[in-house]
Parts: structure tokens; C-alpha cells; sequence
């Protein structure tokens, strides 16, 4: 996520250092969706035009590629990303039921954004963290052994 | 069954800064990337095949053998890349070493590029890794200062989607494309990333090179099954008292990893259920729990080791819903280029969804076992197999239970644990 | 050799071929969904399954080699379920709306259900939904129909290089859209339309007016828009054209077209076409009988070669005529009327260009195979751009490129600029061209040996290289790094075949001579074969049948006495040995030593530049004969109109830019008369035996009299043409130059192309105009204004623009969308700006293709001095925003 403030040369600059890494541009493709997402908060149309001019793509290979992935946002999220697992070894242990404490609490529902814009929730497949579950993401910060009262308080930690 | 008793994967991972490479090296690290250096490349591999390592990316395809077509393909430049996708359900074993023991798998990619002659290196870590990554930076960059790393190593970040841990899918999506499938001829061994040839490992794979290399082909061979050797990470999850991950050698009995390791059945219920390795993998009822864990053994059991994620189930637990999300995982994950996939996946899922609510009909197993009947063995990759196989194992093995769902609203009836 | 069984017969190959290949050679179907010859192998569909022995699970025909002792089985009760099986994962889905698509009858989704039987619903869930998209001006998508076969896609991405389209989400949730629903790149070709087996992507032209069972006819022709001369398919009812196709392996564009090509065809049908032939009565034209104005016509013109002379007449033809049509034209006004002042839009640059490279090469050294091009080594594209001029032949280079040839742009080449290219562009503008050529010729100098085989045209290089400018010199001028260029004549150090793509602006260029040289010795060196643009489709046919004020069919000059008196003796009339006057002479002389003209589906009043002062000179005539379908700006200052019939309503023959005869056929009867029998018809009045029955009479006297088409017949022409040269006798060009190989009276012929090359010595860089340039554009969906009569072709692209870069824009204050007013000393003009990143600074493109708003407006000309050709010139150039 973008953090306000936060000062760049132009749009994806840190892009030409990413190219390095690969043979050919098209390999940067995924990188630099990743810092499209990073700096305009969510792959919106200009932002993956930025994306296909920078690395001199056709704007629907970008798209395409771009919606392929599930963390690769189509359309604006709130401040922070709160991704839930539910997956088996999570639902065993009672991933399901907080999300009826989000969507009581925050007027969450999967795929969408809280009204005041400050989460926006995505069910997620098994996010490798079974022993702990239930588990979340929230942004790029793993919580686990989640229970009712307890992911309120982790989420009342972000602003 | 077991042989010698030795940590080589998460030995040190008490450590709180197991992390860091003095820490490493303090415990005999890069020892054996030294010692590969002062090998022939061709010896290198020569040990490797020796050492009868398999991929522990849930195929077990002999390592060495895997190598030994790579070296032979004459183009280069020529590529290694680490599967690092980590995305089969219950599995967090590749965590743990990217996180608390990353020069393991670090020093293995480079015993690894000097047995290739690889030029390239990238590491294909998951996009929900976040913590992972900046771990990896931290040690390839440690690595790199300290002259362990002879060849650029780059982290490619995936973006969510599981059928990219499938190597051909990974490759593609290495290259920036939507991460599908690709024809096989020709294989990544001959024309991988970049159409140059390209290896591809697990990287718990990696990490069991330095072992095999300081210590020998044969003092490997000593450890666990000989026709499987070697430890292997498993990591267990779902209703046991102490989930976690266990370095246990092949060949460790589930009942072993169940009840000795991870504590035994969470609260002291009855075993109802377990998947050995993952969502993938057919499912085991508790008369099952004897099954020696490796590539070799578990499919006389009725199922396979894939990445050895034990999910256990006690009693109590509604499996009807756990299939149900099972499908609805492959569903979510397929990547949609074959047709019986593509659209069996739902459909598989929706039936077990109005069983699950209630709705069930009379039919709907028959229905379901030949939908996914129709599915087994008609699609392109073996995601779509593993959909189908979860449906019919789960029906094989619980029938009454379907059946009971099917008679009686499941949400009336199911107790939790 | 392989050899293998399938169902049981014992198969045998020359090659390791898919299952599927094998299977259909010897004649056994196994059906596919998502395989296409032309496309990347996919195996997605799962269609193709069969049992192969010795193999466990069932495999994809489409992608498995077979090998040898494999036994197949494609039919067998285990595939035949697993097909079934496929069919109802695909049908659960599937919308069953048939009754309301127009693809029932042609689906191939359709066509299996049928013959594996439909599965009982056992799918009770809700399907998968996705709206109807309409809001393209000539495709719908509808993606409930999708099967997701990608074939669009890789059509799209893997042949036509557009990458317009993309799989967008991915499992169920797969479907196919444009960028964000919008026109991205694309293009129009419609080659996803001709590849998608159902009723998911469809052209909107006719929507809902027929079923494809209710077509009358399906009638193999050849596209009337460029020079490439690809084969479509109309399919009619009612005497109207009801959609264009192409299937793979029609002819030379293999089943791929362009827009043009496949959505122009509506303008046939347009109510604007001109029906009966018209005579100016007290300055107005009205109508009149054939016979008063074939009668009127001859009557005028037999005037006033009696009291002026034959070289009062001229005639004008364009390269929409047949090869039968332009012979009789010119066989009209030569042994006819008595003149030899002919000439044709080629002027404008294929004929000039030719003549001087065959000239250096050999007569047809510009007959080549299109298809040849991505299997060389390297591409070099001069001063044009193919894809948008002759797109279906800029797919080859697209091609070329995609399989890692190496490819180099020399210019400004829009349509290549996403593939893999080296891009030697100036800074600024066209028209650098020859500087940049120069340098990459002194580049490839210094690492290329010279093989020794063309020893006269190896002097005149050597004498060439000492005054070349080096690379930094074309970088302090063109702006194009000294480094690229080094670095491109390295990459092609080791090349052995090539292929060359030039533009005619090489030709009508002040520098045309210098431009000739180059490209001829870049080609020697690289090894070429050289293709040069063709605009019209039978621009070829105007050089070969003799369309020009020196040379006679099949390409022979009319200053030697021998061939002369051939075609003397063959017409049964003299010919006048002096060579005529070229096109813009005869303008120019209009109203002077030029009486009348007869224009031949051409319209100079508004293609050719200095409009202002051609229409002046068209006005100065004593007679003018127009004979052209629409009523052109030409034809409304004409004192006889003949309505001609257009491409899809006669019979006859186009030579494409590979010097490839290709048939024409007649599709719809429509009333009028061909144009061949008009040319007869006038013929005979003019005192011409007029012996023709069809169109097959006059192409066996072609063959007669002309040397490269002796022996041909209009029958032999087979499907896919006859290649140069034919089956006749070129002119025998040596490389050497002409005096010293050839007799007296030919050497004379040629050798005023060749001789003073070897003393033309590089005489420094063409200076750079600082400023705004004015470059003639060539929009792809466009050719000339007939074009403007399509429906589609319009709703793509309605009206003119001046294309020009955002930096141009705002440095002039002109925002897209903007009005703006565009003046040059010759006139001026208004229109749309549209700025388009990615243009050569300081260039303002617009093209010729609006009647109001045409670049010709603006466009004056000088005539290069040797050729003829007028090349364009804009002095004064302002652009105000309105
Ligand atoms: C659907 C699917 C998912 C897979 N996911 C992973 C994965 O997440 N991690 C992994 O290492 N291998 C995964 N694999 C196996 C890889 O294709 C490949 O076999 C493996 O990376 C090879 O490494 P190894 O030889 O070291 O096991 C997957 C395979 C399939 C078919
Ligand atoms: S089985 Fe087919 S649709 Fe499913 S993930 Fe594999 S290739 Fe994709
Ligand atoms: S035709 Fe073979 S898989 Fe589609």
C-alpha cells in the first residue's frame, strides 16, 4: 500500500533497476505490477497502462496477466488488505466464524471494502501458516491463532 | 526402519538468529559448497544421483536424474530457479526454512549452479511469503558479500495463485505470463525459463544438498527408507495438540507423526480422518495411520506423500464440508486452460455444496463420482486429477457419511470438536 | 520413416507429425475444438482424446508426435465417453441460445453435440453469465458462448501481433475482453473471427439478416484493397454480400485478412454507386444510353486526334482495373486514337522504383514470395510500413520477428514497433531515410565482404563507400545513435539471405536516385529479395500490361523498333514511336498540347497533390472521359460518365506485388456492363476489331503478343495465380550494365537506368527541415475514398485527423479531440487532432483518404527530373487550433 507521503521520481521508478534481473522485459512484468500496486494502491486502469508503457507491452497482455493472480487487486481496496485463510486445516479450527465477527463488526464482507474504506477483505486459500490457524494477513504482517476477540484486537491496531 | 537420528534441515532453527550466516557458518555451513567447488561439476551430480535424493516438491522425481538431463541439453545460458510456491494446502514446511534457515537452501542452489554450470538463479517464492522474502534478501545479500554466491540469485514474487507451484506453470509465470500449464515435451530440463534449459527444485529439495554433499552419498543413503532416503520435513496441522513441523526421516510412520510428535489427537477425540500429504492427496481413514511417510509407501496405503502435510481430523468433524472446501480450493485455483478442470471443479463443488446445506438429492454421490470420474485423467495437469481424486477418496472412504448428509441436514446433525 | 496403426490401418510417415496430423493425412477425422494448424499448440480442450496402447491415460491427438510402432484408437467406446464427457463440461455452461446465434449452422460445438449426442441436463446450478457486448462498432462478443479455446487469442497475440485481446480472470471465471472494453491496439483484421469455432466473437455486419444455410453462394475471389491480393470468400444472397471469409490456406494470406479486406466490402453495395452513363448537357451530366454515350465518347475523341493529333489524347488508369481492362486500355489509346501518352497511379512510386531495381537486378527482381519472408534471416523494412500499407504481408515481418529473425526498422514503422526490432528512426520526422541507409550501408562495408558476383555494381559501391557518411555523422543529423547503427551492421555481419521491404517514398523523393542505389546495394549485400509496397491491388498489372508512356505489355520498351512492330503487326494499327507524356505531364500539359483525357477508375482530381491546380487543369480540357463506379471528384468535371461494375461483379485478373496473377470472379450480377466490354465496345468505334466474348478472349491475346505471358491461358491460371514469369520470357538483364551485354537497341532501353549511377556519387546528407514536416499518412482501415463508402470502415474511423505526438501537440497548443485548421501555400484544411504518442516529433500526419479534408489539399509537388514522379512538397505549413 501506498503511504501517504511517501515521494517517487514518476510512476514506477524503481522499475529500471527491477529489468536488470531478467532477460527480457516481459519477465519484469510481474515485479512491476507489484510496484504498480504498491504505489497506486490498486492495478487501476492507468496503472497498468503505466505498467505496459514502461516495459513497452501491449495494455492487454498486462491486463491479462495481471488478472490471472489473486493478490494482483482489480479494483480500489481500503487502507489495509485483510486477507483471512479459510482453507481446510484454518476452517477446521474456526476461520469461518470470524468472518461473521468481521462483517458484524466492520461491515465486511469477502471481496469488498469496509464503508469507511478502512479494510477491504479477501477470503484467501492457505496462506502456509496450518499450525497456527486460524490465520490472517493484514498487509504484509502475519497473525495467527486468531479467535474472536483476538483479531479484533489485532485489527484495531490499524488505522 | 529409521536409521541415523540427524537434524541437517532445522537443526538450528532454536536459534534466534538462525538466520544470519555467521550463525550458519558457526555450525558448519558452506562447508559443503566449498567442498562441491573443489569437485568436478560432473561428480557433483554424480553424487546427487548417488545419494537416490528425491524432489520434495510432492512429485519425488529423482533429483539427480532431473540434473543429469539439464546437463546434458547443450544450449546455455542455463537456469536454476527454487520452487518456493508453497501453496498446497497444510503445507508451511518451505516456510520455515525460508524464514529461520535460509542459508540451507541458499547454499544448496549454489552446490547446485556449480553441478549445472548455471549462470542464473531465481527463487519462486509465494506472494503470501512477505516475511520470507525480506529474510531472503537479507541472507542472499549476506551470501553475496561473503563470496558464497557466484551467480545473481534473484526472488520472484508470485501474486496468488496456486497452479504456479506446478513447474511448467511456474516457468511461464517467471517470465511474466499468466501462470498456465504449458505442453510438456518440451521439458523444462531442455527448454525451461527463457527456452534455455532450467532446473527446477523444491526447496526443501535444495536444502537437503549440503548434507549430501559434506557428508556423502552414502552416509545419506543411511537415513531413512533406502529406496527413499533422507529426512523429510512434515508439517502437521488440524486437530493434533501440538501442530508444527517435524524433521523426521522417510519412512516415519503417520501414527508416529500423529501421536509422538505432534502430540496426538487435539483433547484426546478420536482420529476420524487424515490427509497425508496435503489437500491433493487422497484421504486416509485411522486404519490407515501405519502407513510409512515416503514416495515409496504411501501409495501402497492408497494414497501419496505429496509435500507431506499431514492434516489431521478428529471426531466429530463434518468431512462432507472439509471435501466441500477441498473442491472449492480447486475450483478457486484452477487456471481454466482445460476444459474438464475448468468446469468440472465448480460443478463438483456446487453438489457438495447443496449436500452440505442440506439439499442433497438422491443421486448426488453417483452424480459426484461421475463428474469427477469424468475429470480424473482427462485434464492437462494434475490439479485437476487432485480435484477429482479428493471427491471420489472422500466418498470411498466416508460414504455413510454422504449419505447421511444427504437424508439429514448436516448443520443438525455435525458436532464439532 | 515412422510408421504406426490407427484404428487398426498401418500408417506410414516421412516425419514425426501429432496424431492428429497423422490421422487426418490418411483421411481418419478426430475432432478438435481447440487446435487451429495456423496457431501454437494448446491441448486445452480436451476434445481430441484418444487411446493410444501402452498408455494409460487417454491422449490429446492435437499435441502428441507419434512414434513409431504406436498404436491408435480414436473412435473406441473409452474416447467416445471421454468426448461425451468433455461435451457436457462444455454444455453446462453453455448458454443453448442457437435459435438467436448467428453461427448455428457453422458451429463446431453444434456440429459435435450432434454427433456424440447430447447429455441429459444433470446441471441444475445456475450458469455462468456474462452480458452481451455490442458496443463495438463491427464485433460482438458474447462469452457465455465462450469455450475458452484461446484460438482468438492466439490468433490475436501469436499471428496477427496485435495483442488486442487477453484471457482476463482465470478458472470458470475465464473470458476474453479488449483492454478494459475498450480498442486497444487493435487492429480489425477479424482473424479472431474466422478462428472462433462458436458464436463467442462475431462480426456485427449483417447481424441477424441470414442463416449461413441460406447463402446462395460462396465465390473464391481476390480483395480489391492492396497489392497483396489475398483470397476471400463472399458469400451472397440476394445479389448482395452478405460476409466476407478466408480460411486457412487461402491463398497467399493463408486465410488471414485485414480489416479492409474483410469488413470494406459494404461499399459494393452502396447507393451512391453511379448505374447509367452520363453526359454533360449544358454543363450538367445527365443520364444517357450506352449506345448515345459510347457513340458520343468515340465520336469526340476521334475529333480531336484528327485535328490535334493522337498526343493530344491522354489516358489515366488506377490500380483497381483488371490486367484485361488496362490492356484494352491502352490498346485503345495506342492503336486506336494514336497515342502514347499513358500512365497510372504507379507512377506515384512503384513504377520508378522497379524499373530502376530491375534495371541493377534483372527484370522481376521484385517478384518474390511473401511467404518466403519470415523464413530469412533478416528483415530490413525501408521508409514504409507494411503492416498498415499491405497488412497481411506485414504479418510475415511481424512473424519473422516473433521467431527471432532479425528485423530492422528503417523509419518510422508504427506497426513493428512492440516486436523484437532493431528501430533505426530519426528524431524527427520521415525523410531521413537516405542518411540513415547511407550510414548503415558504410557500417555493413567495413564487416561484410563483398562477393565479387556483380562486379559493375560492386564498382559503383567501392566508389560509393569513400564518401559515405560515417555513423556519427548520421547521428549529429538524424539523430539515430551511432552505436545502433554499428551494433545493426554487426548483428547482420553473417546474414546470407534477406529479405527487403521498401516504401515508395524511396521513389518519389528528390533523392530518389541516391535512394535507389542504396537499397539496391544494401540488397546485394544482404542477399535480398526485395519487395517493394504496393498500395493497389493490380498496381503490378498497369506495369506489366503496358499502362505506360514508354513500354509496352509484358514490359518491353517502346523504343526498340522490333517489339514495336510486334504488337503493330498483332493490333493491325501503327504506333506511334515516340514515348508519351507521364501522369503529371499530362496534367500539366492539359488545355496545351493535351486535348482530352480518358480516365480509367482513377480520380486525379483529388490523388494527386497540388489539387488545386489540377482541377484548374482538368478544366482547361476539351473532352474528358471518366469511367469509375462512384461519382467521383474526376468524374463530376467529365463530359462523358461511363459507371463502371466494381471488383466483385466481373471477371478477370490482378497481379499482386509477388508478380502473381491471381483471378478475379464474378460474384454479383449487378446491371451495367464489365468494363472490358466498354473498352471494346469504344474500341471498335475507334476503328479496333473487337473480337472478345469474355474476358478469357482478351486475356489469350495478352498471351499472344505478350512475351512474359506467352503460353498462358486464362483457364491455367489456377487457384493461387501464376508466378512470375508466368510462363514466358522476361527481357534478359545482366548484371554487368547493358552495353556490354545486350544488343544496341535494348542496351539503350535500360541502360538509362543503370549508367549514370556508377557516376552518381553520395553528395552529403539531404538537409534536415527544421520544423513541423507534413507527412502523407496511410491509416490502415483506408484506401483512397472508396473506402469511405463502407459503413464499418467508417464507424472504425469516420473522418480525417492530423496525427501528431503529445510533445508536438502541446509545444502548438493542441490538445486531442481539438479542431485545428492545417494551411500550406497550396490550401488549406480542417479537421481533428489526434495526438498519438510514440510519433516522430515535429511530423504532422494526415492522410488522403476524406473528400473535404484530404492531405492533397495541402500537398504541392516538384517532378524528380529523371522519373517523372511527383514528389510531394509543403511550403508554409501552419496549424491553428479553431
Ligand atoms: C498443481 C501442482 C502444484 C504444485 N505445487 C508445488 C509447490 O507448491 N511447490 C513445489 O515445490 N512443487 C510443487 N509442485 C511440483 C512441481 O511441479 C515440481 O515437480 C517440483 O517443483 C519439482 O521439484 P522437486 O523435484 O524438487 O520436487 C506442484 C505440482 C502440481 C502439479
Ligand atoms: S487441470 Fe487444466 S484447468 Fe486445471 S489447473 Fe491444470 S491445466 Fe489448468
Ligand atoms: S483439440 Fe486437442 S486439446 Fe483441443
Amino acid at each position: 500500500m501506498s503511504e501517504p507521503g511517501m515521494v517517487v521520481e514518476g510512476p514506477l521508478a524503481g522499475l529500471e533497476e527491477i529489468k536488470k534481473q531478467y532477460p527480457t522485459e516481459r519477465a519484469a512484468l510481474m515485479p512491476a505490477l507489484h510496484a504498480a500496486q504498491r504505489e497506486f494502491g490498486w492495478l487501476s486502469h492507468e496503472a497498468l497502462a503505466a505498467v505496459a508503457s514502461r516495459l513497452n507491452l501491449p495494455e492487454a497482455t498486462v491486463r491479462s496477466t495481471a488478472s490471472f493472480y489473486s493478490m494482483f487487486q482489480g479494483k480500489s481496496t481500503g487502507r489495509h488488505a485483510v486477507r483471512i485463510c479459510t482453507n481446510v486445516a484454518c476452517m477446521v479450527l474456526g476461520a469461518e466464524g470470524l468472518l461473521a465477527v468481521l462483517n458484524g463488526l466492520y461491515g465486511l464482507a469477502p471481496g469488498q471494502t469496509s464503508p469507511d474504506g478502512r479494510f477491504s477483505l479477501e477470503v484467501m486459500e492457505c496462506i502456509g501458516a496450518c499450525d497456527k490457524g486460524p490465520s490472517m494477513l493484514v498487509n504484509e504482517d502475519l497473525h495467527t491463532d486468531l479467535s474472536a476477540e483476538k483479531i479484533i484486537e489485532v485489527l484495531e491496531t490499524y488505522e | 526402519m529409521t536409521g541415523v537420528k540427524v537434524k541437517y534441515l532445522l537443526g538450528n532453527i532454536d536459534n534466534p538468529n538462525s538466520a544470519d550466516i555467521e550463525e550458519y557458518e558457526k555450525a558448519g555451513g558452506y562447508q559443503a559448497l566449498g567442498k562441491a567447488l573443489s569437485m568436478e561439476s560432473a561428480m557433483v551430480i554424480e553424487e546427487v544421483k548417488k545419494s537416490g535424493l528425491r524432489g520434495r516438491g510432492g512429485a519425488g522425481f529423482p533429483t539427480g536424474m532431473k540434473w543429469m538431463f539439464a546437463d546434458r541439453d547443450p544450449k546455455f545460458p542455463k537456469y536454476i530457479v527454487c520452487n518456493a510456491d508453497e501453496g498446497e494446502p497444510g503445507t508451511f514446511k518451505d516456510r520455515i526454512i525460508l524464514e529461520k534457515n535460509p542459508h540451507v537452501l541458499i547454499e544448496g542452489m549454489a552446490i547446485a549452479a556449480h553441478a549445472l554450470k548455471a549462470e542464473h538463479g531465481y527463487i519462486y517464492l509465494r506472494g503470501e511469503y512477505p516475511a520470507a522474502k525480506k529474510v531472503l534478501e537479507t541472507a542472499i545479500n549476506q551470501a553475496q558479500r561473503r563470496g558464497c554466491l557466484k551467480f545473481p540469485l534473484h526472488i520472484h514474487q508470485g501474486a496468488g495463485a496456486y497452479i504456479c507451484g506446478e513447474e511448467t506453470a511456474l516457468i511461464d509465470s517467471l517470465g511474466g505470463k499468466r501462470g498456465q500449464p504449458r505442453l510438456k515435451p518440451p521439458f523444462p530440463v531442455s527448454e525451461g525459463l527463457f527456452g534455455k534449459p532450467t532446473v527446477v527444485n523444491n526447496v526443501e529439495t535444495f536444502a537437503n544438498l549440503p548434507f549430501i554433499i559434506k557428508n556423502g552419498a552414502e552416509e545419506y543413503l543411511k537415513i531413512g527408507n533406502p529406496e527413499c532416503p533422507g529426512n523429510k520435513l512434515f508439517p502437521v496441522s488440524g486437530h493434533v495438540e501440538r501442530p508444527g513441523v517435524f524433521e523426521l526421516p522417510m519412512g516415519t510412520t503417520l501414527r508416529e507423526i500423529i501421536y509422538e510428535h505432534a502430540g496426538g489427537v487435539k483433547g484426546g477425540l478420536a482420529l476420524k480422518a487424515v490427509i497425508p500429504g496435503g489437500i491433493s492427496t487422497p484421504v486416509l481413514p485411522p486404519d490407515k495411520i501405519d502407513c510409512p511417510m515416503d514416495f515409496v509407501s504411501v501409495p501402497k496405503w492408497g494414497s501419496m506423500l505429496g509435500s507431506g502435510a499431514v492434516i489431521v481430523f478428529a471426531e466429530g468433524t463434518c468431512l462432507v464440508k472439509v471435501a466441500w472446501r477441498s473442491l472449492k480450493f480447486f475450483e478457486r485455483e484452477s487456471c481454466g486452460k482445460c476444459t474438464p478442470c475448468r468446469e468440472g471443479t465448480g460443478w463438483l463443488r456446487a453438489i457438495l455444496e447443496r449436500i452440505e446445506n442440506g439439499q442433497g438429492r438422491e443421486g448426488d454421490i453417483g452424480l459426484l463420482e461421475d463428474v469427477a470420474g469424468n475429470i480424473a485423467g482427462n485434464t492437462f495437469c494434475p490439479l485437476g486429477d487432485g480435484a477429482a481424486s479428493v471427491a471420489l477418496n472422500f466418498i470411498r472412504h466416508f460414504r455413510s457419511e454422504f449419505e447421511g448428509h444427504i437424508k439429514t441436514d448436516c448443520r443438525k446433525m455435525a458436532v464439532g470438536p | 520413416m515412422v510408421t504406426l496403426s490407427i484404428n487398426g490401418r498401418k500408417v506410414e510417415l516421412e516425419a514425426p507429425v501429432t496424431i492428429l496430423e497423422a490421422a487426418r493425412k490418411n483421411g481418419i477425422d478426430i475432432p478438435t475444438l481447440c487446435h487451429h494448424p495456423a496457431l501454437e499448440l494448446w491441448g486445452g480442450c480436451r476434445m481430441c482424446l484418444v487411446e493410444v496402447e501402452k498408455m494409460p491415460r487417454l491422449q490429446t491427438a492435437c499435441t502428441v508426435r507419434v512414434a513409431d510402432g504406436m498404436a491408435v484408437h480414436t473412435e473406441t467406446p473409452r474416447v467416445v465417453a471421454a468426448r461425451k464427457a468433455i461435451l457436457e463440461f462444455f454444455l453446462i455452461n453453455h448458454p443453448l441460445e442457437c435459435p438467436t446465434c448467428d453461427k448455428a449452422g457453422l458451429c463446431a460445438l453444434q456440429d459435435l453435440t450432434v454427433k456424440y449426442g447430447a447429455v441429459a441436463g444433470r446441471f441444475e446450478e445456475g450458469k455462468r453469465v456474462f452480458p452481451e457486448v455490442v458496443d463495438d462498432p463491427v464485433i460482438v462478443r458474447n462469452m457465455k458462448r465462450c469455450i475458452m479455446c484461446t484460438r482468438c487469442v492466439r490468433m490475436c497475440d501469436g499471428v496477427q501481433g496485435a495483442s488486442a485481446i487477453g484471457v482476463i480472470d482465470r478458472g470458470a471465471g475465464s473470458h476474453i475482453e479488449p483492454f478494459s472494453g475498450g480498442r486497444y491496439n487493435c487492429e480489425y483484421c477479424g482473424n479472431c473471427l474466422t478462428v472462433c469455432p462458436v458464436g463467442a466473437v462475431m462480426s456485427k455486419l449483417h447481424r441477424y439478416t441470414y442463416r449461413p444455410w441460406q447463402m446462395e453462394k460462396t465465390v473464391k475471389t481476390i480483395c480489391s484493397f492492396c497489392g497483396v491480393g489475398c483470397t476471400l470468400r463472399l458469400e451472397v444472397r440476394d445479389e448482395s454480400i452478405k460476409r466476407v471469409s478466408a480460411e486457412y490456406g487461402d491463398g497467399v494470406n493463408n486465410g488471414l485478412l485485414c480489416g479492409r479486406g474483410r469488413f470494406g466490402y459494404e461499399y459494393a453495395d452502396s447507393p451512391e454507386r453511379l448505374k447509367t452513363p452520363l453526359i454533360k448537357r449544358d454543363g450538367r451530366l445527365e443520364r444517357a444510353t450506352w449506345d448515345e454515350a459510347l457513340g458520343y465518347a468515340a465520336e469526340r475523341l476521334l475529333e480531336i486526334k484528327k485535328s490535334g493529333g493522337g498526343a493530344a489524347i491522354g489516358g489515366i488508369a488506377g490500380g483497381r482495373t483488371t490486367n484485361e481492362e488496362i490492356y484494352l486500355f491502352q490498346k485503345f489509346l495506342r492503336a486506336g486514337l494514336g497515342t502514347n501518352n499513358i500512365d497510372s497511379i504507379a507512377r506515384l512510386g512503384l513504377l520508378p522504383a522497379q524499373k530502376i531495381l530491375e534495371g541493377v537486378f534483372g527484370q522481376g527482381a521484385a517478384a518474390n514470395l511473401i511467404s518466403g519472408i519470415p523464413h530469412s534471416e533478416a528483415v530490413l523494412v525501408v521508409a514504409s510500413d507494411p503492416t498498415k500499407l499491405n497488412p497481411v504481408m506485414g504479418l510475415e515481418v511481424r512473424a519473422a520477428a516473433r521467431a527471432g529473425r532479425k528485423v530492422i526498422t528503417i523509419g518510422h514503422v508504427d506497426g513493428l514497433k512492440r516486436h523484437r526490432t532493431h528501430r533505426l528512426e530519426a528524431k524527427t520526422g520521415p525523410g531521413q531515410e537516405t542518411l540513415i541507409m547511407a550510414g548503415l550501408l558504410g557500417e555493413l562495408l567495413k564487416v561484410k565482404p563483398l562477393t565479387g558476383e556483380n562486379p559493375g555494381l560492386e564498382d559503383a559501391i567501392r566508389q560509393w563507400e569513400k564518401t559515405l557518411p560515417g555513423p556519427d555523422e548520421v547521428e549529429k543529423a538524424a539523430g539515430v545513435a551511432a552505436s545502433l547503427i554499428s551494433a545493426t551492421a554487426a548483428d547482420l555481419k553473417e546474414v546470407s539471405t534477406s529479405s527487403i521491404i521498401a516504401g515508395r517514398e524511396l521513389a518519389s523523393s528528390m533523392d530518389m536516385r541516391t535512394n535507389m542505389l542504396l537499397l539496391a546495394a544494401l540488397g546485394y549485400i544482404l542477399n535480398s529479395r526485395i519487395f517493394l509496397i504496393s498500395e493497389h491491388p493490380n498496381e503490378q498489372g498497369l506495369i506489366e500490361m503496358g499502362c505506360s508512356p514508354d513500354m509496352l505489355p509484358g514490359e518491353r520498351p517502346l523504343e526498340v523498333s522490333t517489339f514495336r512492330e510486334k504488337y503493330e503487326q498483332a493490333w493491325g494499327a501503327g504506333i506511334n514511336p515516340e514515348a508519351g507524356l507521364t501522369l503529371m505531364e499530362m496534367i500539366e500539359q492539359a488545355g496545351a498540347s493535351i486535348k482530352a483525357l480518358y480516365v480509367l477508375g482513377e480520380d486525379p482530381a483529388f490523388n494527386l497533390p497540388a489539387r488545386g491546380r489540377v482541377k484548374e487543369a482538368l478544366g482547361r480540357l476539351d473532352f474528358l472521359v471518366v469511367q469509375d463506379i462512384f461519382m467521383t471528384e474526376t468524374a463530376a468535371m467529365a463530359d462523358v460518365v461511363f459507371p463502371a461494375l466494381c471488383w466483385s461483379e466481373k471477371d478477370g485478373t490482378y497481379t499482386n506485388l509477388e508478380k502473381r496473377i491471381q483471378k478475379l470472379k464474378k460474384a454479383l450480377v449487378k446491371e451495367g456492363i464489365e468494363d472490358w466490354r466498354i473498352l471494346a465496345e469504344i474500341g471498335k468505334r475507334a476503328g479496333l476489331p473487337a473480337r472478345y466474348r469474355n474476358v478469357s478472349d482478351i486475356f489469350r491475346e495478352i498471351a499472344q503478343v505478350s512475351p512474359i505471358h506467352a503460353g498462358l491461358s486464362f483457364e491455367s491460371i489456377e487457384e493461387g495465380g501464376l508466378l512470375w514469369p508466368y510462363k514466358g520470357k522476361p527481357l534478359v538483364y545482366s548484371a554487368t550494365p547493358y552495353s556490354a551485354a545486350q544488343s544496341s537497341s535494348v542496351s539503350t532501353a535500360a541502360g538509362g537506368l543503370y549508367g549514370p549511377w556508377a557516376e552518381a556519387a553520395w553528395s552529403g546528407a539531404p538537409q534536415a527541415q527544421n520544423g513541423l514536416k507534413l507527412v502523407l499518412d496511410k491509416p490502415l482501415l483506408h484506401s483512397d475514398t472508396l473506402s469511405t463508402h463502407s459503413g464499418a470502415l467508417m464507424d472504425l474511423m469516420g473522418g480525417p485527423e492530423a496525427r501528431l505526438c503529445p510533445e508536438t501537440g502541446s509545444k502548438l497548443g493542441i490538445a486531442d479531440g481539438d479542431a485545428v485548421k492545417v494551411s500550406t501555400e497550396q490550401g488549406h484544411i480542417s479537421l481533428k487532432a489526434r495526438l498519438e504518442s510514440g510519433l516522430p516529433e515535429d511530423a504532422l500526419f494526415i492522410s488522403n483518404n476524406f473528400r473535404g479534408a484530404g492531405a492533397f489539399e495541402l500537398f504541392g509537388y516538384q517532378l524528380e527530373p529523371e522519373s517523372k514522379t511527383p514528389v510531394l512538397t509543403a511550403q508554409n505549413l501552419k496549424v491553428e487550433r479553431l
